[in-house]
């Protein structure tokens, strides 16, 4: 059945809903893979860009076009999010950079060619971890730093050095992970001299575009880029030898190598056989005509010849084709796409429901006493209230990048997080719904003999149930928002296809993220409301909220 | 022997002196009321009785034992108390309100308890019981509220502007109701108002309070005899002439 017909028999509200039903239900049923009989999945991961999950994919198809079954974990995380799952044994693959080994993992600038760094991340690696780096597969993404080729010529730029002497008067558009870095941005400006005019921070997905629009003069791309051609760029030349060579292997887990030598050799198979033409290839097929990643990797293996040859068809045509399926695709595959990832998609939404009720149970467990000690110490409430107020004011990214230095990346900084945002809403209404609960009955009930413990329990508590069961459900309904931002910081759930989705420049990506994310909050809603109306007292008007 | 004994009470909140020496004693069977007008002390008096409100000087004795040396829930439970609003439970039927007070002292008759209660208040348990204050008119909460003070037999009640939130029919009709119980019930009686022909109405005795201080302190029949100034000017208000 076809995606567009899928969508006309069902139409995508339903379909959607019952996709998230059945990914749910998933996604609750004890994990299946320990449950499995014969050999365990090759656990296979990238980071979140384009060529990280064309990479991932060709990995995968190799290794399944060798009878190992394979569990796809396609934008886990940073660098270092993605080196210490693999270092636990979380993930057994995922393709790697020598150049990001060195300089972001080890700290090291490179002396010496390819070879030489090759040689130093290996030894490393190894003694440190017992992570392999498997033989390079034959091809570098090194950073290019790229103008638009019209305005390199007419500046006669070509090298970074020519660079240093005109930036002043040029703006500069960065991937925020290369501003920040020291082999990135501040290393330019050491060895080169280099000082922009001005510099924002861009997200790969429209760097390209607003330098295409001359919003910016310079950005930071890879050199393997699909867009280099496609927009034509030109890329300077790093002729004082700044950036580290940057070659691709799979970097492998110590558990993985032991286990499935079998594996290693089919992996290691690969060396010297991806060229740079190929891969600037699959990823234009991706970034630019908007194939799959497991078509682009199909072809890339089938062009470097480890797998099926791909069909020579008229590349102008295919480019069409794809612009146009791409489009489709927006209005009709939603469904479909989400019913094909629906493994990756219930994992995602059982994540997303983890990081939203560990912290809304955490932001109960201690708002809703504090709510109830604040009645007695009302001077406090106002600056209590007022505090956990101003917590809710910073911006979720922001809010994700303090907790880093405190717990790290994954889901412990997001946890804490939603955590603190929850606190509010819960706050608030318990304390609000307690002051309120019909306090001529509390004076009677003191009046004539109960205690404190009897009026909380027996007055005050099933009155306020009501209005503190509707703060409970704002901050569910603000968490499922606001847990997507989690994949900024390793910590999984719906984020991430909406942030791989922005990588890769992918709307129905972006989209299956978001609508889950959005049937999530509803349903939310939808079962908080009637817990809400559960613990209404009878006997009460219903409540105004 | 006087059942409730107040003495030399004082108490501020801040600048503002709610009782300022106060003295007054309560015989067994009687009905006092405390009357005056919104910051007389008069409420803070009644509820210095079943310790609501500590004194920060004088002391008050309840059946011969000073309050502050009991325990306050027990003192609580033993004493009836009516609140102008009612104050019923809003989500226990009119039954679970009146049953309240056997219920905390654990009888185990406090439902059989709570019905008698609504039936000598006036109101038909049959019809009454399974209700929710909200489906009352005002007199009817307010007869819940007095079934809720006397239902495990007090021998003392205080009641603070009980009739107050009424229309004026229906008050007539809360008084008489009030009145007939109390002979019934045998039940010695504190309460508070602003209405001084209320007060003349109800009460054995009557004690008139201005600025923290009781100022006139007689038997209902000789209060308007007795009245100059300011309780002349109270009845005067309330219709009674002197």
């Amino acid at each position: 059945m076809t995606g567009r017909a899928l969508y006309a028999s069902y139409g995508r509200v339903r379909l959607a809903a019952t996709v998230f039903a059945v990914a749910t239900l998933r996604a609750l049923a004890p994990c299946p893979v320990h449950a499995q009989e014969g050999p365990r999945p090759v656990v296979v991961a990238s980071k979140p860009f384009a060529e990280s999950y064309l990479l991932a994919e060709v990995f995968a198809q190799l290794l399944e076009a060798h009878d190992y079954p394979v569990d796809r974990r396609p934008g886990l995380g940073t660098t270092e999010l993605v080196l210490q799952a693999l270092r636990a044994g979380d993930i057994d693959v995922y393709p790697e950079y020598t150049g990001t080994g060195l300089a972001a993992v080890l700290g090291e600038t490179a002396e010496g060619g390819s070879a030489v760094v090759f040689r130093r991340v290996s030894d490393e690696f190894e003694a440190r971890w017992g992570v392999h780096w498997l033989p390079p597969l034959g091809f570098e993404n090194t950073y290019a730093i790229a103008m638009r080729r019209s305005l390199a010529d007419s500046l006669g730029v070509r090298t970074l050095s020519g660079l240093a002497a005109l930036a002043g008067r040029l703006t500069g558009g960065f991937s925020p992970d290369f501003i920040g870095r020291a082999d990135g941005l501040d290393g330019l400006a050491a060895t080169y001299g280099i000082e922009f005019r001005d510099t924002h921070s861009l997200l790969q997905a429209v760097k390209y575009q607003a330098l295409a629009e001359g919003e910016v003069d310079v950005i930071d791309g890879y050199s393997t880029d699909g867009a280099i051609s496609r927009y034509d760029l030109a890329v300077l030349a790093d002729d004082r030898g700044f950036f580290p060579p940057y070659d691709a292997a799979p970097l492998v887990g110590s558990a993985f190598y032991e286990e499935f030598p079998g594996a290693v050799v089919v992996l290691a198979r690969m060396a010297g056989r991806i060229d740079e033409a190929a891969v600037r290839r699959a990823n234009e097929r991706v970034e630019v005509e908007g194939a799959s990643i497991a078509d682009a990797a199909r072809e890339l293996l089938g062009a470097v010849g480890l797998g099926e040859p791909a069909d020579a068809s008229d590349p102008g045509r295919a480019r069409d084709v794809a612009v146009q399926r791409r489009n489709d695709r927006l209005l009709a595959s939603l469904p479909v796409h989400m019913w094909e990832n629906r493994m990756a998609l219930s994992r995602q939404v059982a994540r997303h429901l983890l990081l939203v009720l560990v912290s809304l149970g955490a932001a109960i467990l201690v708002a809703l006493p504090a709510g109830v000690a604040l009645e007695r110490r009302r001077g406090l409430a106002e600056s209590a209230i007022r505090v956990a107020g101003l917590l809710q004011t910073i911006p979720g990214i922001a809010l994700l990048a303090f907790m880093i230095p405190l717990f790290g990346i994954g889901v412990a900084p997001a946890v804490v997080a939603l955590f603190l945002y929850s606190l509010l809403p819960v706050l608030r209404n318990t304390y609000t719904g307690i002051i309120e609960a019909a306090p001529d009955a509390v004076a009677a009930g003191r009046a004539l003999g109960m205690t404190e413990g009897q009026l909380l329990r027996r007055i005050r508590l099933p009155l306020a149930a009501p209005i503190i069961m509707a703060g409970v459900r704002t901050a569910a309904v603000i968490n499922v928002g606001t847990a997507t931002l989690g994949a900024f910081v390793g910590a999984g759930g719906l984020g991430d296809p909406i942030v791989a989705g922005l990588t890769l420049s992918d709307p129905v990506l972006i989209l299956s993220g978001a609508v889950s994310a959005a049937v999530l909050a509803l349903l939310v809603d939808w079962g908080l409301a009637r817990a809400e109306a559960g613990v209404a007292p009878r006997g009460v008007a219903e409540s105004t909220l | 022997m006087a059942l409730i004994k107040i003495e030399g009470a004082e108490k501020r909140y801040g600048d503002a002196v709610a009782l300022d020496g106060v003295s007054l004693r309560v015989g067994a069977g009687e009905c006092v009321a405390l009357v005056g007008e919104s910051g007389s002390g008069k409420t803070t008096l009644l509820r210095t009785i079943n310790r609501l409100t500590a004194l920060d000087r004088g002391r008050v004795v309840v059946r011969g034992e000073t309050v502050d040396e009991v325990d306050p829930v027990a003192l609580r439970r033993s004493i009836g108390y009516v609140q102008q609003d009612g104050g019923l439970i809003p989500h226990w039927t009119c039954l679970a309100n009146a049953a309240l007070v056997p219920e905390l002292l654990g009888h185990p008759d406090a439902e059989r308890r709570g019905r008698r209660a609504l039936g000598t208040a006036g109101l038909d348990p049959h019809v009454f019981a399974a209700r929710y204050p909200r489906e009352l008119s005002g007199g009817q909460r307010q007869r819940v509220a007095i079934a809720r003070a006397m239902a495990a037999d007090p021998d003392i009640l205080l009641m603070d502007e009980p009739f107050g939130a009424l229309d004026a029919i229906t008050r007539h009709e809360a008084q008489e109701a009030f009145m007939a119980l109390r002979s019934s019930a045998r039940v010695t009686a504190v309460f508070v108002t602003h209405d001084l022909g209320e007060a003349l109405r109800v009460a054995t005795r009557v004690a008139v309070m201005r600025a923290g201080r009781i100022v006139i302190e007689a038997p209902a029949a000789e209060v308007a005899g007795k009245a100059t100034g300011y309780a002349a000017e109270l009845l005067a208000r309330s219709g009674v002439s002197a």
